[in-house]
């Protein structure tokens, strides 16, 4: 495959070609991710006996009816094909708890993730450049042990026990930030319900950001480290740029490819960092509806998590891979 | 270790410098990576010889439930119960020390398996290349890309229900495993080595073109000498890094898995103690920081540990 060799060629038909490729190399691990998925869910037990636990009187005809009427009755390679062709459809099924659409409850509950989400990795990123930056031009400075220590502790940290902290002490001791759910149901905070919904946001994006932006300084840090030893740099420096010039415009745009595909893997972090977050602040996202769907074995609501979980993963990965083209020409595609 | 280490540095003074002698002495000039080492150490100190100073035994003893029948059930921290009591009326102090010993377990039993596999999977793609290598690249992203804490969580409730025994009993030795906690691992395992495949892989690709590995093969030495004599030890180093830091990954994950209610109900590990108490953290404050904080402590070590390898070992890397 040619090289992408400016930003002409960006757009050009090779990058359209590429595109259109990984998208098709998607389908096979969806498919495999989706038959795993629907394999293990059947061998991790019977939704009927979760029924049969919460209602001990309930008799033999109930049962075969429910199991008719969601179809659990046919053998398993039926079950998945019947899943897969209405997934085509668009038609995610009934929850088994409930009976409710999984497509009428989906929406809200990636809209709850997504918010969460883009308002963390973007905080995250936007604040960890200047942090990094400033770290990595003064390496070994007591400024910089700071703030490596700093991020190293937010490595080292478990997501949901900080989460855990910041309810007790933010929450329950101060009284500052509501401690669950994304609207205030018994009162509105801050008087207002658009205040009421930022002042749900506070506590949850703090952790996600918290534990994301430790990840990208040190990933900022450590490229940059690297950049501003290179000999172009050293070159710059000889031909009496400024300082600022030399860092931002110069080392920076360098060092930032790298920090950008290790974004890609940072935000299979947040994905994966989100359930227990959203598990912790009682989010009403897809992360605690999958906990919560997993320990009731609610077929129909996992498929379908997994499954926009996978593709917003897929989707991720690709859009990272072509900011990284983008951002370093030298990158061949194909 | 000192034996060995002595060995190096008499081996050292007889050829020069060993690499490793070099990257101990690096190693010895980084506070941050000595302070790693102390917290590593302690951990494995109140893992191995914890038992014998815990006020009270682990949880499957019933003594652990001591405080319980003295009445002494959401005690906060004092002089007696230092770290306070949980709403179960056990101590949080003795059941912190005990978690040592299974966060332990996790993370180098957890490594050890990913390291394996990524060594296979990674050198097999690196060596050979070409299909063999794209086939197992596509193999790997599907296990790097897709949400792992999703599968694990259906994966550890399938197999813990049927596990059939809570402990298996290792005899003279008089080491119980706990099986639950056994079966999480593996699960873990599974979901945690593509990332170490890759690294792997790009070393083999980066070694596999220099000098000595084709000196090598001229001289009709067999894929696998080139490949676990020579290869292999070079990017030693990097494994050892890599090791280090998958093991601070593995704890925290299994304090995650735990924490949702996934682990084993019959170890007591620091995550499992969190969500124990998470229902009741509105009174019981010191039974979600405690645990928590051993877990800090114990990953910020390893890290700690991770980034001084990385430094000592690679020193390219670094000015």
């Amino acid at each position: 495959m040619s090289a992408v060799s400016n930003v002409k060629g960006f757009f050009g038909s090779s990058m359209v070609k590429y595109v259109i490729k990984r998208l098709i190399y998607m389908l096979p691990v969806l498919i495999g991710i989706s038959i795993l998925t629907f394999i293990t869910l059947h061998a991790a037990g019977d939704p009927l006996n979760i029924i049969r636990l919460g209602r001990p009187t309930v008799d033999q005809a109930t049962l075969d009816a429910v199991a008719a009427y969601y179809g659990l009755d046919q053998p398993i390679p039926i079950q998945y094909l019947t899943w897969l062709s209405n997934i085509l459809r668009g038609d995610f099924g009934n929850s088994l708890f409930g009976g409710i659409p999984v497509n009428l409850l989906i929406g809200n509950w990636f809209w709850e993730t997504v918010k969460l989400m883009t308002i963390s990795i973007v905080l995250a990123f936007i604040i960890s450049i200047p942090i990094g930056v400033y770290s990595a031009r003064k390496p070994y400075s007591k400024t910089d042990y700071a703030i490596t220590s700093f991020s190293l502790f937010g490595v080292s940290m478990p997501t949901f026990w900080l989460g855990l902290i910041l309810i007790i002490v933010f929450s329950f001791t101060l009284g500052w930030f509501p401690s669950e759910g994304s609207t205030g149901v018994i009162k509105v905070w801050w008087g207002h319900y658009v205040f009421d919904k930022i002042a749900h946001l506070v506590l949850p994006v703090a952790v996600l950001v918290y534990v994301s932006l430790a990840q990208n300084i040190r990933l900022i840090r450590a490229n940059m480290l690297e950049v501003l030893r290179s000999d172009y740099i050293l070159a710059a420096r000889a031909s009496g740029l400024s300082e600022r010039k030399i860092t931002y415009s110069y080392a920076l745009r360098n060092a930032i490819a790298p920090t950008i595909t290790f974004l890609g893997i940072a935000l299979g972090a947040i994905i994966a960092g989100a359930p227990m977050t959203e598990y912790v602040f009682n989010w009403p996202g897809l992360g605690r509806t999958y906990v919560n769907a997993t320990t009731r074995l609610d077929f129909p609501v996992v498929m379908g998590i997994v499954m926009i979980i996978t593709v917003m993963a897929l989707l991720a990965n690709l859009i990272v891979d072509l900011i990284y083209v983008y951002l370093d020409p030298r990158v061949r595609i194909g | 270790m000192t034996s060995k280490k002595e060995q190096k540095n008499k081996n050292a003074k007889r050829r020069g410098a060993s690499q490793w002698a070099v990257a101990w002495r690096r190693f010895k000039r980084n506070r941050a990576a000595v302070v790693g080492l102390a917290i590593v150490l302690v951990v494995v100190f109140l893992a191995v010889f914890g038992r014998f100073f815990a006020p009270y035994p682990s949880r499957p003893d019933p003594g652990a439930f001591e405080p319980f029948y003295k009445g002494d059930v959401r005690v906060p921290p004092n002089s007696e119960y230092w770290f306070g009591t949980s709403g179960l009326g056990t101590d949080i102090l003795s059941e912190v020390i005990h978690g040592a010993k299974y966060s332990l377990y996790v993370g180098v039993i957890v490594t050890v398996i990913t390291i394996g596999i990524a060594i296979l999977v990674g050198s097999t793609a690196g060596y050979f290349g070409g299909w063999v290598d794209n086939v197992l690249m596509r193999f790997t992203e599907v296990f790097l890309v897709f949400p792992a804490l999703l599968f694990i969580l259906v994966f550890v409730r399938i197999f813990t229900l049927t596990a059939q025994d809570p402990f298996l009993t290792i005899p003279l030795l008089n080491i119980r495993i706990p099986m639950g906690l056994t079966i999480v691992i593996f699960v873990l395992a599974i979901f945690s080595w593509a990332g170490n495949a890759r690294m792997v892989r790009g070393e083999f690709l980066r070694l596999r073109e220099r000098e000595f590995v084709e000196a090598e093969k001229a001289l009709g030495a067999s894929q696998s000498r080139i490949i676990f004599r020579h290869i292999l030890p070079n990017i030693l180093s990097s494994i050892i890094v890599v090791a280090s830091l998958t093991i601070a990954y593995a704890i925290l994950i299994e304090a995650a898995v735990s924490f949702l209610g996934f682990g084993d109900p019959n170890t007591t590990t620091w995550g499992q103690i969190l969500q124990e108490n998470f229902a009741d953290m509105r009174i019981v404050w010191w039974a979600a920081i405690f645990p928590g904080l051993a877990i800090l402590f114990t990953v910020f070590g390893f890290n700690l540990l991770g980034d001084g390898l990385s430094d000592a070992l690679n020193p390219r890397l670094r000015d």
